[in-house]
């Protein structure tokens, strides 16, 4: 194929290069240097993408006009009497040439002809009918711009027949690229929608050249943009498309291009029914009409672009305002309180398509997880390759590595980091304040065993020992002073007493001995029965979470004591995975409020504390830690 | 005599001295206590909990060595609170004691707890025997106010005679609730302290909840 598709394109710019250098003037010359464009292009795509057959054929669209002209000069007898006389039966019927290349450029674009027999049929089909036309054509001259035929009956037939055929196959071929964009995956849609700008770029400037002519341009001025955009702008599309199709957002070029166009045909509608407005009801013309409908239009422009803008993105550009609403509608879920801004994550990898996508937060220079995990595959403050990151300033608030990075994913990645940037930011946060809060609650708990310790070791020891003192002094004193030093004793000893139900308050030493024995010191101190169940095995908590699992237990019991006059008292701790759930429950008045300062407790290492109260009801608290 | 602060050290070394018992060795950590021991094999180790090198344990773990390579020598452990992690398998057994230190002060009780200790006896903190006593809920639950009082001091490890003199009771009337408690409660009363106390003990079940 690739040597087939040098040969075609070899073919095409010998043709081109042959009637530039045989061209009778510097016009027709001109005309058919532009041709070389196509050429050009044409070599390109085959040197970048050997398989594709659509350099051959976009040569093909310049040599096949080329091969139409340089027949036109030699029929008109460029090159001396004898070639025009050979040539001219045959050039009036040679127009279909000219829309050759352009129907194999659009049953080849961009990745070849499309399977089945019906498309493989449309080039015989074209080839049939300009047959037909060559033929009812044969020996016709044109004079004073008017075809003057050779008479024979079938001659009328077959040429209309033929100008159908040719009509037919050029409706299939832009039906073929229909039907490939409909069919096509991202990439050959992107590729289609090149092309379709272009296209749609043509058809814009040869409506422009029409009004031009109408207000009395000259037909060259009025046209060249078109022919210029023809023979330019639509194979620099085919390409950007087949070489280089993510080179810029082309659904954005063609939404907002298109949405430009409409808007502004929209207040130019406007300011001409403003103007014929004002001008009937005055009565006459005056200079009042255009400058109120240019106000008119400028105030229309702005919200009518907007509209227009908004409509063109959901038809031209789906998948992404799809993807961009999935996330907008996320957040609107969050603030209305049905989600959590955590899952920001899956809704990211389903609106982008892509199910290994990772979401990373900036933690100080470092990237880590939602889950709050350092990710140290990921090197810091680099976006590194297939990763997007998202500024607030200048500051990385987050990133997204990407596990399908191509330039369209990524603008699409980059539009849902914008959308999802209220989400990402408040997940940052609530993990930033969850660890703070860990940290704190570690510390706490650090600090607090420091000073149980301290209090016991060294105040309670130094109590002691000054009582071990009064002691020794006892027995050196005469008798009547020992009842004094007795008392002193007592009180010394009241105070390691007090002490230690201090420490103990601080934090209870029991739980050196582990949560169930720390429990059931609780259990024997109250008043009612407390039936206590700790199962044999717990998950591995640190200090800071025994001792917020121990104080849900002391606090829930001294609650059901306090308030709920209860008579009767289980507390049960146990795992859930790699948690403890602590729940006590009552037989109490219920109706609970408040426990506000152990939720925040509970909160403070990572758990979550539940409250249900009936009136009348007992009352339970399960703490998750 | 092992404890790391020096004071405490001294002036229980003199309050024993005047009591009229010998102390033979005053030691600071663990390892200097198992040596000690092994050189003169005293009647008793008198042993803080918490010790250097690594201010936790190391008391309760140099007893259970002590217990296995001596069991001749008694042992009494003294901390600032109650911490059973590491002498759970001891409480019960013949010449074992807990108690706490301020207990000290308290001399006669002190004296009388040493003593027993030192002769094969028990000595529980009536903190800690309180506490394992009304941590089982079902004893509690069939046992009369009284009979509570009675199987706590038992788990302290006093005779009947003592028990009688503290709750102000003749010997017969506590014998009586001792039945009573042991029959509630099932267990076998052979009539030897520390075997009562190892039941009440491994009843009360102070290994859990």
């Amino acid at each position: 194929m690739p040597a087939a598709s040098r040969t075609l394109t070899v073919g095409a710019t010998l043709v081109v290069g042959a009637a530039v250098l045989t061209s009778p003037s510097a016009g027709a010359a001109l005309m058919n240097l532009t041709l070389t464009v196509a050429i050009v292009i044409g070599w390109l795509i085959v040197v970048r993408r050997p398989d594709s057959p659509v350099g051959p054929a976009l040569a093909w669209c310049g040599a096949a006009v080329a091969v139409s002209l340089t027949a036109e000069q030699l029929a008109a007898g460029a090159a001396g009497d004898l070639v025009a006389s050979v040539m001219a039966p045959v050039w009036v019927g040679l127009w279909p040439v000219n829309l050759a290349g352009l129907l194999a450029l659009l049953l080849v674009f961009p990745d070849g002809m499309l399977p089945g027999r019906l498309w493989r049929s449309v080039p015989w089909l074209f080839g049939l009918a300009a047959a037909l036309v060559l033929a009812g054509l044969w020996g016709s001259v044109v004079v004073d711009g008017q075809v003057a035929g050779r008479d024979a009956a079938w001659r009328l037939p077959a040429t209309a027949a033929g100008v159908v055929g040719i009509g037919l196959a050029m409706v299939l071929a832009v039906g073929s690229v229909v039907a490939r964009f409909r069919r096509g995956d991202e990439r050959i849609r992107d590729q289609l929608k090149w092309l379709l700008l272009a296209g749609a770029l043509t058809v814009v400037l040869l409506v422009g050249g029409w009004a031009a002519e109408l207000a009395g341009a000259s037909v060259a001025a009025a046209y060249s943009p078109f022919v210029a955009s023809i023979v330019v702008v639509v194979p620099a599309a085919v390409g950007v498309a087949v070489v280089r199709h993510d080179l810029l957002d082309i659904d954005r070029l063609l939404s907002e291009g298109a949405a430009w166009l409409v808007a502004l045909a929209l207040s130019a509608a406007v300011f001409g029914a403003a103007v014929v407005a004002v001008t009937q009801l005055l009565g006459h013309w005056t200079a009042i009409g255009p400058s109120l409908a240019a106000f008119v239009a400028a105030l229309t422009l702005l919200p009518v672009h907007t509209y227009v803008h908004r409509g063109m993105a959901r038809v031209i550009d789906r998948d992404r305002h799809v993807a961009v609403a999935t996330v907008e509608r996320f957040a609107a879920d969050i603030r209305s309180g049905r989600r959590e801004p955590e899952e920001i994550e899956a809704v990211l990898r389903e609106a982008q398509g892509d199910p290994e996508l990772r979401l990373l937060l900036a933690d100080n220079g470092t990237w880590v997880g939602l889950d709050g995990v350092r990710r140290d595959d990921v090197r810091d403050g680099e976006a590194g390759p297939g990763g997007i990151v998202l500024e607030s300033g200048d500051v990385p608030v987050a990133r997204l590595d990407l596990a399908r990075d191509t330039a369209r994913a990524r603008r699409r990645a980059a539009a849902l980091l914008r959308a999802g940037w209220v989400p990402i930011e408040v997940s940052r946060l609530r993990l930033g304040l969850r660890q703070s809060q860990a940290r704190l609650a570690g510390v706490a708990a650090e600090e607090r065993v420091r000073l149980e310790r301290d209090l016991h070791d060294g105040v309670q020891q130094r109590l002691v020992v000054t009582a071990l003192r009064l002691r020794l002094l006892q027995r050196r004193v005469p008798d009547e002073h020992g009842g004094e030093l007795d008392a002193a004793v007592g009180e010394l000893l009241d105070a390691v007493e007090e002490l230690r139900r201090l420490a103990h308050g601080v934090r209870p030493s029991r739980l050196d001995d582990g949560l169930g024995p720390a429990l059931a010191s609780v259990a024997a101190a109250s008043p009612v029965p407390v039936d206590l169940a700790v199962a044999d095995e717990l998950p591995d908590v640190d200090d800071a979470r025994t001792h917020a699992a121990f104080m849900t237990v002391t606090e829930a019991v001294a609650n059901a004591l306090k308030h709920a006059r209860a008579s009767h008292i289980e507390v049960a701790v146990e795992g859930a995975r790699d948690r403890l759930r602590v729940s006590v429950r009552d037989d109490g008045t219920g109706g609970a409020s408040g426990l506000v300062t152990l939720r925040d407790r509970v909160r403070s290492v990572g758990g979550e504390l539940t409250v249900e109260s009936p009136v009348g009801g007992g009352t339970t608290v399960t703490a998750l830690i | 005599m092992a404890d790391d602060a020096v004071l405490f050290r001294e002036g229980l070394v003199r309050l024993l001295a005047e009591a009229g018992h010998e102390v033979v060795a005053a030691v600071g950590d663990g390892d200097a206590l198992r040596v000690a021991v092994a050189d003169h094999a005293p009647d008793i180790a008198i042993v803080d909990i918490r010790m250097p090198p690594d201010m936790d344990s190391d008391g309760a773990r140099a007893a259970v060595d002590l217990r296995r390579d001596h069991p001749a020598t008694a042992i009494l452990l003294l901390s600032q609170h109650i911490e059973l992690r590491h002498c759970l398998d001891l409480i019960g057994t013949p010449g074992f004691g807990y108690l706490l230190k301020d207990r000290v002060v308290r001399l006669d009780e002190f004296d009388d707890s040493l003593r027993r200790v030192a002769g094969g006896g028990s000595a529980l903190d009536p903190q800690i025997a309180r506490s394992l006593v009304h941590a089982r809920r079902s004893a509690i639950d069939v046992l009369t106010e009284r009979e509570v009082e009675v199987l706590s001091l038992v788990a302290e490890g006093h005779a009947n005679a003592e028990i009688a003199r503290r709750l102000g009771l003749s010997d017969r009337t506590v014998e009586a609730h001792m039945r009573s408690v042991f029959t509630k409660l099932d267990l076998h009363d052979d009539g030897t302290t520390h075997r009562r106390v190892l039941a009440v003990v491994t009843y009360l079940d102070a290994r859990g909840p």
